[in-house]
């Protein structure tokens, strides 16, 4: 009676094998580099060219913010594209470099020392991202139905390939002057390929998807989604073109100008799938999700500052570091706390119940983390991030420490209800 | 050819038992939410089927709701063997939910 296969045209499940080793490395990560901010608190009031600066930076950046971003896109890439993950054996490849790679070049930041460690753990995560823009290039060409989704994580990726090996060259760049200008004056380059190419692309594709189905809307929009996709790239091709061959200030308004308006029109997709909804409760979960909508517009500020001030010939590091903090500490962070909560859950709900959906009782999947931790979490974050930007812009070592213990409380309650979904016993139905 | 029924007995016991079945997202059991599109028995085969849908083609939890459906009917009809499948033709819309999901949804 059944002609076709039963499964045509539904996503099917990568392994929560293959993603667990990411969300745990990420976790333990943002753990790591909170508590790296305690004890580097005063360096926070330094230029923020400083070794302990960069080496919590790129804790965040590739630790948290990269690791949390692959194992989540390893699960949701085949349900965007409506097929499966090609490989598992690359992904854990992928996983592997990353993991010994990111630990070697944070050491080799933090010691400001960039001999073999740096070298080779910058050579590592290369190797990471090339592994996995194989599995997601062959996933897509397999499955033949690409979506605008999957182009903006297909061209994140290859903005993230470019931003690491620009990384890369950085990285040789201190010890053999390999570049024409010296490593700092790339930093620029290197922060807005990963922040722009990599972060804000991919997390507008995933978005774009997982806010709408989340929400239960069947507001869909694909055409203002191609005008975003469009905007974020012009805006990083741009500053590219202007940072390398023209680099007169008053132009960088123009790539601004252009991620500006993609974020506003981001919003605006938000809004509409949020009034559009069907389930009219929204969770915790998601209202932290977007809230991080309205954080990007943050750093956008500070950036429209910094470039204000840049016309007037005055440099001000304090706001470089804001703006950087902002982004990784602020919108990112934000956008994985609610992500964490809305995906995981789900993987190890179909680890523990696949086999017994339907012969009694289950679970939810929202019982498998204490919503209360969440919330206290949330409290924290909040409180610890509003401070750390005080800190930031008045020069208070006190204030940064205070939020620096606020925000290690915030990674130990995440880890903590982390572990207690990733422990959970299966309940006999 | 074995003759296919849509025997009113035996879908009713089917669907009494589907309400079990949820979508772990939305909270509600899949009769509800209007995801079953049709159930037809074959008696001489003792072979049953089940077309479904899901509120969206992008689920993640497709693969586990299809297995939830076919875990219950299998355990309704024991003498059956399920065979359910996924269509997104004609598509779910909000206006498949019974009356009493709408309320539990405050829709």
């Amino acid at each position: 009676m059944f002609p076709s296969s039963p499964t045509a045209g539904l996503a099917q499940n990568t392994s929560y094998k293959v993603v667990l080793p990411f969300y745990i490395y990420g976790a333990l990560s943002f753990l790591i580099a909170t508590i790296l901010l305690l004890f580097s608190s005063s360096a926070l009031v330094q230029h923020y060219f400083h070794p302990q600066t960069l080496a919590i930076t790129h804790a965040m950046a590739l630790g948290w913010g990269t690791m949390m971003i692959l194992g989540a896109s390893h699960q949701l890439v085949p349900v965007l594209i409506e097929g499966k993950l090609y490989s598992d054996a690359l992904a854990y490849l992928s996983f592997l470099s990353a993991a010994i790679g990111i630990p070697l070049l944070v050491y080799g930041f933090y010691h400001f020392y960039f001999g073999w460690e740096a070298q080779w753990g910058a050579i590592l995560i290369n190797a990471a991202i090339v592994f996995y823009l194989i599995n997601i290039a062959v996933s897509m060409i397999k499955s033949k139905k690409e979506n605008v989704h999957a182009v903006f994580v297909f061209t994140a990726t290859l903005w993230l390939l470019i931003t690491i090996i620009v990384g890369l060259f950085l990285v040789f760049n201190f010890t053999h002057n390999i570049l024409s200008q010296d490593s700092l004056h790339y930093l620029p380059l290197h922060a807005h390929l990963g922040i722009i190419g990599w972060f804000l692309l991919l997390v507008l594709g995933v978005a774009s998807r997982l806010i709408p189905l989340f929400l239960i809307s069947k507001y869909h929009n694909v055409k203002i989604l191609w005008w975003i996709y469009g905007l974020v790239n012009f805006g990083l091709i741009s500053f590219i073109v202007i940072f390398l061959y023209i680099g007169k200030s008053w132009l960088y308004f123009f790539p601004l100008s252009a991620i500006l308006i993609s974020i506003i029109m981001f919003g605006f997709f938000c809004k509409k799938a949020y009034l559009d909804r069907l389930r009219k409760k929204v969770d915790d979960q998601l209202k932290i999700s977007l809230f991080s909508v309205l954080m990007m517009l943050l750093p956008l500020l500070v950036l429209l500052i910094i470039i204000l001030m840049m016309l007037f010939s005055v440099d001000d590091p304090k706001l470089i570091l804001t703006y950087g903090f902002c982004i990784f500490f602020g919108w990112i962070t934000a956008i994985i706390f609610g992500m964490t909560f809305k995906t995981l859950p789900f993987i190890l709900w179909n680890k523990a119940y696949h086999d017994k959906a339907g012969m009694g009782k289950t679970p939810n999947p929202r019982e498998l983390f204490n919503n209360k931790i969440f919330q206290i979490m949330s409290v924290f974050y909040l409180a610890g991030f509003i401070l750390l930007i005080a800190g930031i812009l008045i020069s208070n070592t006190f204030i940064l420490k205070f939020a620096a213990l606020l925000l290690v409380v915030t990674a130990f309650l995440y880890n903590t209800n982390v572990f207690k979904m990733i422990m959970h016993k299966p309940k006999k139905i | 050819m074995n003759e296919i029924t849509n025997d009113e007995i035996k879908c009713e016991r089917a669907l009494e038992d589907l309400h079990n079945v949820m979508d772990p997202e939305i909270g509600l059991n899949v009769v509800d939410l209007g995801l079953i599109y049709q159930l037809d028995f074959d008696d001489t085969d003792k072979k049953l089927y089940c077309t479904m849908t899901l509120t969206t083609q992008f689920c993640p939890m497709g693969e586990s709701i299809q297995s939830g459906v076919t875990n219950s009917l299998e355990q309704t009809f024991p003498d059956y063997a399920a065979n359910v499948k996924v269509i997104f033709d004609p598509p779910w819309s909000a206006e498949k939910i019974s009356p009493e999901g709408r309320d539990y949804l405050n829709y």
